[in-house]
């Protein structure tokens, strides 16, 4: 069994990675199209979309939480500051509408501004001190956000936000915001790996390995930390201005603790410090939901007839989103127990939870009968 | 002694250091000459973390300077200490566990941009330790003490150092091990490098070191050639258990 898991495994290693790439792209391009020709419904569209602002999230979380090892709990902040800027510049409420790359860059800039400014007194902190600081930090935005009414108009949000218009081109339907978000997860995904293999990416590692070890090889630890910080909160601004645009309405409700939660979720699920691990835990977590409500509320009834449990369709109508949650949280603990590493973990990750690695015992078997040196294998 | 006539790689002149308002090091001075190799010995709570943290800049003292290659590098970061020339065998090693020997190795080059000779190096590491030329590609957590031990000795080396300073090499160490690993420090020492070991085995430390200050409430004691420490019979009472 375990054999022949690997085997598989192995198979999939050896097929290089452009194939996937190449596949995944393929199938985001297309996906819209199944749409336009009547496939699918306008809803799944919809899914698709907002899948993508959580890949994007995902991918920035993923370099604070899986590639530096910091448990930011805060990061919905950074996404409600790129939301509220583009709503208060491009809607009604203050008469705005700037040109959507300035709004873009003031998004991005002030999500990084607010980044760096957290990070200041935070990154001092290790573990649970930075996870509690910057969980605090979270909910004061969102009260902030809540509260400051002259500005945000409080909860009753900002509506009627006006589509963007890039070189001409006005975003308004769900199909161009699908492309729109594609192009910016290209875009991102391809910077975040270049900087995954680069002297700074190395330093990352370093850092959530051993930080005292990182110090004296010459990394300048805040220095690094900060950095990843600032860019990922860049990162979440620039999806939170696209949301907003998407959206057309925004209240504090849309930037509650738990969407930290699930995009923290995202990146564990796919597997820390891996950007297709957190491209397929965003696109898992969040359209596995709509999946199964989708299943017990349309698919099976009209597959099983109108004698399929009537309670159940009600109750998945009504009630999923009370259990959504629930179902999260026990995903998550399947995964921590059965494989901890992720789904789509990258190699530095694998070899650190899955010491029994078919692969991995061979070379320990090795090295622990190797009788020349036994004596000292045992001792220390 | 002719010594006295060189310039310092390393100093401590009257060098005090407080943990916010409790002082440790008081009033300490330390000379370790290029190509030497100098021991620091002392109990717990001597003094001799800080004065290690000290050299690399973690701690900063509030009164007394620092110099190295006759400059007083005081207010300078750790990172750019470490550019200039000087490398750390921390305590327990403290490899990344879970990146591999070479990844291991390439982040004792942190510091350097210079790939021709980055590559040039690790043969040089590998020449020392065709050890850990075969374990290249493991994870540095699955590697017996030893070969961690070179590991952590080759990371050092890595960053082309003129001064490495080792805390407790020996520890953890199986006692086969830890003539093994002196002699790996008196070997590096020959390339050149000066080595600044804090030990707690004496004895051996003493053997291999050409002087050696003890260190005690933060106040250096007792300093001179290690030939000479090794004979003081105050100091094999202390910490030769002689």
């Amino acid at each position: 069994m375990a054999t022949m898991t690997a085997r598989i495994l192995d198979f999939f290693d050896r097929v290089p990675r452009w194939v996937y790439i190449a596949l995944a792209l393929a199938f985001a391009i297309a996906f819209p199209m199944l749409e336009y020709f009547g496939l699918i419904q306008t809803l799944w569209l919809r899914v698709g979309t907002r899948v993508l602002v959580y890949v994007l999230l995902a991918v920035g979380l993923n370099l604070v939480l899986g590639e530096t090892g910091l448990l930011h709990l805060g990061y919905v902040a950074f996404f409600a500051v790129g939301a509220y800027s583009t709503a208060l510049l491009s809607s009604p409420r203050f008469g705005l509408q700037w040109n959507f790359w300035v709004i873009i860059a003031i998004a991005m800039g002030l999500a990084m501004l607010f980044g760096f400014l957290i990070a200041v007194p935070t990154l001092r902190l290790r573990g649970d001190y930075l996870a509690i600081v910057t969980l605090a930090f979270g909910e004061i935005t969102r009260m902030t956000l809540n509260n400051w009414e002259s500005l945000t108009n409080g909860p009753g949000g900002i509506p009627g936000i006006y589509p963007p218009v890039i070189f001409g081109w006005t975003v308004d339907s769900p199909m161009e915001f699908f492309y729109l978000l594609l192009v910016a997860v290209v875009i991102i995904v391809s910077l975040l790996n270049n900087i995954k293999n680069s002297r700074i990416g190395r330093a990352w590692n370093a850092l959530r390995e051993d930080e005292i070890a990182a110090h004296h090889s010459g990394v300048r630890p805040t220095h690094a930390k900060m950095l990843a910080v600032v860019m990922s909160s860049g990162i979440a601004g620039l999806a939170g201005a696209i949301f907003a645009y998407y959206q057309q309405f925004i209240n504090p409700t849309y930037f509650l603790f738990m969407q930290s939660v699930i995009v923290v979720s995202m990146v564990v699920l796919g597997g820390m410090g891996s950007i297709p691990g957190a491209i397929l835990g965003a696109v898992v977590l969040d359209a596995t939901p709509e999946v199964i409500r989708q299943a017990f509320t349309s698919w099976l009834p009209s597959a099983v007839g109108p004698n399929f449990l009537p309670g159940v369709q009600a109750a998945m109508q009504t009630e999923f989103d009370r259990y959504r949650m629930a179902i999260f949280g026990l995903v998550i603990v399947l995964m921590v127990v059965f494989r901890p590493e992720g789904l789509l973990p990258n190699k530095l990750w694998r070899r650190e939870v899955h010491e029994e690695d078919p692969r991995e015992l061979e070379k320990t078997s090795q090295h622990l009968f190797d009788f020349e040196e036994g004596k000292q294998d045992l001792e220390v | 002694m002719a010594e006295e006539a060189r310039i310092p790689l390393l100093e401590f002149r009257g060098v005090n250091t407080h943990y916010g308002r409790i002082p440790v090091l008081k009033d300490v001075n330390y000379k370790v000459y290029p190509g030497e190799i100098v021991c620091l010995l002392g109990g717990n709570a001597s003094g001799k973390s800080t004065t290690m943290k000290t050299i690399l800049g973690i701690v900063k003292p509030t009164t007394g300077e620092v110099f190295f290659d006759g400059a007083v590098i005081n207010n300078m970061r750790t990172a750019e200490r470490i550019k200039r020339g000087i490398a750390t065998v921390p305590e327990n090693r403290r490899l990344f566990p879970h990146l591999t020997v070479l990844e291991n190795l390439e982040m004792g080059a942190y510091t350097r941009s210079d790939t021709a000779e980055i590559a040039a190096d690790l043969e040089r590491v590998y020449e020392i330790y065709p050890r850990v030329y075969e374990r290249r590609s493991q994870r540095a957590g699955t590697l017996s003490g030893g070969e961690q031990q070179m590991v952590a000795f080759g990371r050092a080396l890595m960053s082309r150092p003129r001064l490495i300073i080792m805390d407790e090499p020996s520890m953890g160490l199986a006692p086969a091990l830890v003539d093994q690993s002196f002699d790996t420090i008196a070997e590096i020492n020959k390339q050149g490098v000066a080595i600044f070991v804090v030990e707690q085995n004496a004895t051996a430390a003493l053997s291999i070191a050409d002087r050696g200050y003890v260190l005690q409430n933060g106040q250096v004691v007792l300093d001179g050639l290690a030939s000479e420490m090794l004979e003081n019979e105050e100091l094999k009472r202390a910490y030769l258990g002689g």
